[in-house]
């Protein structure tokens, strides 16, 4: 499987919605990009409004549908680039550098699989679940967050076909009170996966590498940076790795094995 | 992106077609079918721009600043965005100069064959490191038409003081590095003391001054009292440098007689047009080509439109044709 090369495409917003207290979900077209698109990569979004705000925003999409030519991205308003993404219209446009980063792999006979999502990460674990569904990998979700009104994607998981959804909040207003982890620690114990795909905070990926690697199941995370290219120009990226070197999270990741970085 | 476009065939009502403008440029030995360049650190080793446009369309590429050792670079987070701006403290990260050789030498050397220079650039934090750099890239790199040395790297020995912070030190790693270089030989200097380092590098044998390198500050996290960086302070660069930029380059033309490759804040036709007139005789394109990565491309078309428009039939006529 060759990659796309990474290009620029024009977009126009379908729809743009809240979906949860401060997650909010685009619909972009952009068919000259959305085949091209793998889960577990990213865009690299033009948001306009403000022209002192120069960068593009890296944002994953939880789907990109080939012959709608459509891109789903669920996002968290965490900023003023994101509060301006939140105010484009039906018909609005811009450009999107795209497609960024490496897909998640499907990890070689593996049969049973279980992804984990903390807060915003359930964008990209959600395309994960999709590709493992059209794969035939069976597989459970842990979705976590804040609190019951910041939860999003359990229904979609289940009807991507997850055996099990098993949600936690950190206030217990939904699921289990407590952390992604404590979940995924009891589903280790009883379950037999091949494999944890897990995005989300960057201390809950560590907890997630930890939990996978004493019980011998392998593991992958997708990492978030401050970037400014997503393209392997600017050198801005790195993530550091447990070999003591850096790499580059938007070219050599965003997805990386979680044995390989440095916690 | 501008309002001129190459298309047009007499823009203004001119007598001149942007087509039939000459827009060669020669920087200090450095032969350039047009005078848009790359800014080093920010087009990588060019490959990676490949998917968005013809990189063989510019007049020249610099590479990312490369030392005889690989250099990791400093931790995250490198960047944050200022206002019309942005932040970085990458630290000269670099694969070394064989290192690049072996994962780009190929692709760059084909590049020159498609008729766009390639510019390669040696980083040290020391006199003898540049000495080292320099020396592998003659080894290695035999296709490169000129070698950039960055003297805006902090010298270790020096408590980090800039290399090419004052006019003796600056004249110091030049007259050391020139006799090594058989090619034409660009420094790059930091925002400091312009007019005395430019004429320092020009008195040591330098053939053309590359200007200017991210201006150092400061982005404060107010909640966490902490910087926006891994270190406290990170090179400003992108369009809030501008003014400044064209301000120092204007200063340096004034100050030498060696060409000038003007660089800051450049991301329109327009930007790199006054860079021209402040007297660079070519511009460089850096931060623009990370949000919008055809910019370099398009100041192409869009700097032969407006020498059109100026009724010039050759670029090299707006060079310095600032009119104060
Ligand atoms: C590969 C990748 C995929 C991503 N996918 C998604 C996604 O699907 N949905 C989503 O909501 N967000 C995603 N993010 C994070 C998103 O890019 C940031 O939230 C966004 O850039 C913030 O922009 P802003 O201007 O609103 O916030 P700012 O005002 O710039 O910052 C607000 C807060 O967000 C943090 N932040 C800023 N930039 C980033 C960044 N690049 N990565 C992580 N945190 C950041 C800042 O530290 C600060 O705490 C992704 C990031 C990466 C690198
Ligand atoms: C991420 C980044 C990395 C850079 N790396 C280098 C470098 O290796 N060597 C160098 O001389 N300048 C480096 N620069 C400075 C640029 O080459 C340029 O001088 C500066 O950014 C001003 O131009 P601009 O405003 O168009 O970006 C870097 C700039 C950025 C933003
Ligand atoms: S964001 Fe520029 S190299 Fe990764």
């Amino acid at each position: 499987m060759t990659a796309a090369a990474t290009g620029l495409h024009d977009f126009t917003v379908v729809t743009n919605e809240s979906v949860a207290d401060g997650l909010m979900r685009v619909v972009l077209s952009a068919p000259d990009v959305a085949f091209q698109m793998e889960a577990g990569q990213f865009l690299n979004v033009a948001v306009p409004g403000d022209a002192s705000q120069i960068l593009r925003i890296p944002l994953s999409f939880s789907h990109a549908d080939a012959k709608a030519g459509t891109i789903e991205i669920v996002y968290a308003v965490v900023g003023d680039g994101t509060r301006r993404l939140s105010l484009m219209s039906p018909g609005d446009a811009s450009t999107v550098v795209a497609p960024c980063g490496n897909p998640w792999p499907l990890v070689e006979g593996s049969r049973r699989a279980c992804v984990v999502a903390g807060g915003v990460g359930i964008t990209t674990v959600v395309a994960c679940a999709r590709m493992l569904a059209e794969a035939g990998v069976s597989f459970d979700a842990v979705v976590g967050a804040q609190t019951a009104g910041r939860l999003w994607g359990v229904d979609v998981l289940e009807g991507l076909g997850a055996g099990s959804v098993s949600v936690t909040t950190d206030d217990g207003t939904a699921g289990r009170r407590g952390f992604t982890t404590d979940a995924l620690a009891d589903l280790l114990a009883q379950g037999s996966y091949d494999v944890v795909y897990a995005c989300g905070p960057e201390v809950m990926m560590a907890g997630v590498a930890r939990l996978c690697r004493d019980a011998g199941v392998a593991c992958r995370v997708s990492m978030e940076r401050m970037m400014c290219c997503g393209f392997g120009a600017c050198g801005t990226c790195n993530v550091a790795m447990a070999d003591g070197t850096y790499k580059s999270c938007c070219k050599d990741g965003p997805v990386f094995g979680a044995e390989e970085v440095a916690w | 992106m501008g309002e001129i476009s190459a298309g047009d065939k007499n823009v203004g009502d001119k007598n001149v077609s942007a087509k039939s403008v000459g827009m060669a440029v020669d920087l200090g030995g450095v032969r350039m079918q047009n005078p848009v360049n790359t800014a080093s650190g920010t087009f990588a080793f060019g490959s990676v721009f490949e998917g968005f446009f013809d990189v063989s369309r510019l007049g020249a590429i610099t590479l990312k600043g490369c030392s005889a050792e690989p250099w990791p670079g400093n931790p995250a987070p490198r960047m944050c965005e200022v206002p019309s701006g942005m932040m970085n403290t990458v630290g000269l990260a670099n694969p070394g100069v064989a290192g690049m050789v072996e994962q780009y030498g190929e692709y760059l050397a084909g590049l020159e064959g498609r008729g766009c220079r390639v510019i390669v650039q040696a980083a040290g934090h020391s006199v003898e490191e540049y000495v080292a750099a320099v020396e592998l890239i003659e080894e290695l790199c035999p296709w490169a038409s000129g070698v950039e040395m960055n003297i805006s790297c902090p010298n270790i020995a020096r408590g980090g003081a800039l290399v090419g912070g004052t006019p003796e030190s600056a004249a110091e790693v030049v007259r050391a590095v020139r006799p090594r270089v058989s090619r034409p030989l660009l420094v790059k200097m930091a925002p400091v003391r312009v007019p005395e380092i430019a004429r320092a590098c020009e008195a040591e044998g330098a053939d053309a001054l590359s200007l200017i390198n991210t201006i150092n500050g400061m982005s404060i996290d107010v909640r966490t009292r902490r910087s926006r960086l891994s270190k406290p302070t990170g090179g400003v660069s992108g369009p809030a440098i501008h003014a400044i930029a064209v301000r120092m380059v204007w200063e340096a033309a004034q100050a030498v007689k060696i060409p000038i490759n003007g660089m800051g804040g450049v991301a329109t036709w327009r930007d790199a047009a006054e860079m021209i007139l402040a007297g660079a005789t070519s511009v460089t394109v850096g931060t623009a080509s990370f949000y919008d990565p055809t910019c370099a491309a398009d100041i192409v078309d869009g700097l032969a439109a407006w020498a059109a428009e100026q009724d010039a039939s050759d670029i090299n006529e707006l060079i310095g044709a600032f009119e104060c």
